[in-house]
């Protein structure tokens, strides 16, 4: 019965991004209007096909500078288009690419573009460092009036607990966790469009200064400016398509209390979401040929490892020491375009979903994992965990 | 530290003060008395933090506001080194508490009475505030004199 699910209905055909880099003089309309003309071309479409919009979060004022990139109808109007379906999805729900998938695969429309477009490496810059998130507001709302209010002022103080927790009940080090930071920087060399490409050492790691503990420098993503747009499109339309790749499972299951402070069990967190998506496929862990982790912070990748089963729950730590099992050529390569830590904080997994997609089709360059059938990829976690499996044509 | 000041505060006043909606007022109003309010059903007792009228736990509309008393105890913490808006005074720790007397209650809040890197996860703290943006008072743990330390 596997086969019924909606997202069996869909492909996601086109993946394109504007330059990505610290900070760029393109204005984020401008940096949008880029990635989705590349996006709608690596679909083998036009931009004439494309019927239905999303943004990436929803319009209103965003919680940080260079947060929102284009609204969505003045994409529409530079696009000249007709669309059936618009969507302006609430920051964190589940992937991105959800809705669009929903859409498509109730016919509403029949290639949905959906994008993401940050500025916020030239916003740290004119702030300074990077802002307090909510600072574009002068009162802090819904779950933020908890944790702004104290001093919680960006997600970094707000996620933080969750590591130490983790660290606490498990005995994992930083030592051991340091590894993710560095196999992405590793990957990252290979990614000419990264921001940081230079070589990462553990030395270097446990040098760097202290954020929030037991987060540090490189344990926090990297603003950064550019636009991502992904294309999903109707399965029948696959053979008008360049290189669709497949969506297998989906899921965005919050089993938590949804705020990032009463979160019950600091210690295990997208649980729900990794069993419901392991639950709409006949696909397991061992099946996965490379792994897309949402990497805002180092420890969303310990919570997926654990979650999805790659090792088991408080094990992450010795998994990932030494780095040889998440580089490339090891069983499970992880976040090979550099990740949001050094490839830049693209948001809510567009960056990881655009590598899976080239990494599937075989067209990730030196980076690429030979003969990769099986892509995992995730957003956040907590109360905003998605996961999805996508798998070659 | 500053005069008046506990070991390991500082000034709290630089920020983004909250939204009071109508569910929220009486816990601000409150911590500006030094009173840490949270919710509990009248049907079966469970408590939670912020209030939302409704149980969590039978669904019941039968709830009321309490005062919670009683030593926490940290459940997670960080210290924050950034400066994340000009004049924010750093370093300072973070205390996610929990209350033993009162199951399912946990408040986020600053830690004073110990230094920052002095915060460990179980150590005891009492209730209390101090003055945060936009003239609320914001919630701010004190440690346990035997947990502080040297």
């Amino acid at each position: 019965m596997s086969t019924e699910h909606l997202e069996r209905r869909v492909v996601i055909s086109g993946v394109g991004q504007s330059r990505i880099g610290r900070r760029l003089e393109a204005s984020g309309f401008q940096l949008t209007l880029d990635a989705v003309a590349a996006a709608v071309a690596d679909a083998g479409l036009g931009i004439d096909d494309i019927d239905g919009l999303a943004m990436f979060p929803g319009g209103g004022v965003a919680n940080v500078p260079g947060y929102g990139g284009a609204g969505l109808y003045e994409v529409q109007d530079a696009l000249g288009i007709t669309t059936r379906w618009r969507e302006g999805r609430v920051e964190g729900l589940s992937l991105p690419f959800y809705g669009a998938a929903q859409a498509v695969a109730s016919g509403e429309a029949r290639h949905a573009v959906v994008y993401r477009t940050v500025k916020e490496g030239s916003a740290a810059r004119a702030a300074g460092g990077r802002p307090a998130y909510g600072s574009t507001k002068a009162e802090a709302e819904g779950p933020l009036a908890w944790l702004l209010p104290v001093g919680a002022l960006s997600p970094v103080c707000q996620v933080a607990p969750y590591a130490t927790r983790y660290m606490h009940e498990y005995g994992a080090t930083r030592e051991q966790l340091a590894w993710i930071p560095l196999v992405e920087r590793a990957h990252a060399a290979r990614n000419p469009d990264a921001v940081y490409t230079e070589p990462l050492t553990l030395d270097d790691y446990l040098g760097a200064r202290m954020i929030s503990t037991p987060m540090c420098l490189y344990d926090c993503d990297v603003p950064a400016d550019g636009s991502t747009a992904i294309v999903v499109s109707a399965v029948e339309t696959a053979p008008d398509l360049r290189a669709p790749v497949r969506v297998e499972s989906m899921a965005g299951v919050i089993d938590g209390r949804p705020s990032w402070d009463q979160w019950e069990d600091m210690g295990r967190v997208g649980y729900a979401t990794a069993d419901a998506m392991w639950a709409r496929t006949d696909l397991g862990p061992g099946d996965v040929d490379v792994a897309q982790l949402y990497d805002g912070f180092t420890i969303e990748v310990v919570w997926w490892l654990e979650a999805l089963g790659f090792c088991a729950t408080g094990e992450a730590g010795p998994f990932v020491e030494g780095g040889a099992r998440i580089a490339l050529g090891g069983a499970l390569p992880l976040n090979t375009w550099g990740g949001q830590l050094s490839g830049g904080r693209l948001h809510a997994a567009f960056g990881h979903t655009a590598e899976a997609v080239r990494q599937l089709r075989g067209e990730a360059g030196e980076r690429q994992v030979p003969d990769a059938e099986v892509a995992v990829v995730t957003n956040v976690g907590g109360y905003e965990a998605g996961a999805a499996l996508l798998t070659r044509w | 530290m500053g005069p008046g000041e506990a070991l390991g505060e500082v000034d709290a006043t630089v920020g983004i003060p909250p939204a009071v909606t109508e569910e929220t007022e009486a816990v601000w109003s409150a911590a500006r008395e030094g009173r840490l309010l949270a919710e509990r059903c009248r049907s079966c007792g469970a408590a939670w933090f912020p209030p939302r009228g409704m149980c969590r736990s039978c669904h019941s509309r039968s709830t009321e506001a309490f005062e919670v008393t009683g030593r926490g105890r940290v459940y997670s913490f960080t210290v924050n080194h950034q400066r994340w808006l000009p004049g924010l005074a750093v370093p300072f720790a973070l205390v996610l508490v929990e209350f033993p007397a009162h199951p399912g209650v946990r408040v986020f809040g600053r830690l004073r009475g110990c230094a920052p890197e002095a915060t460990r996860i179980d150590m005891e703290v009492e209730v209390g505030f101090q003055p945060g943006p936009g003239g609320f008072a914001i919630p701010s743990f004190v440690a346990c004199a035997e947990e502080a330390g040297p």
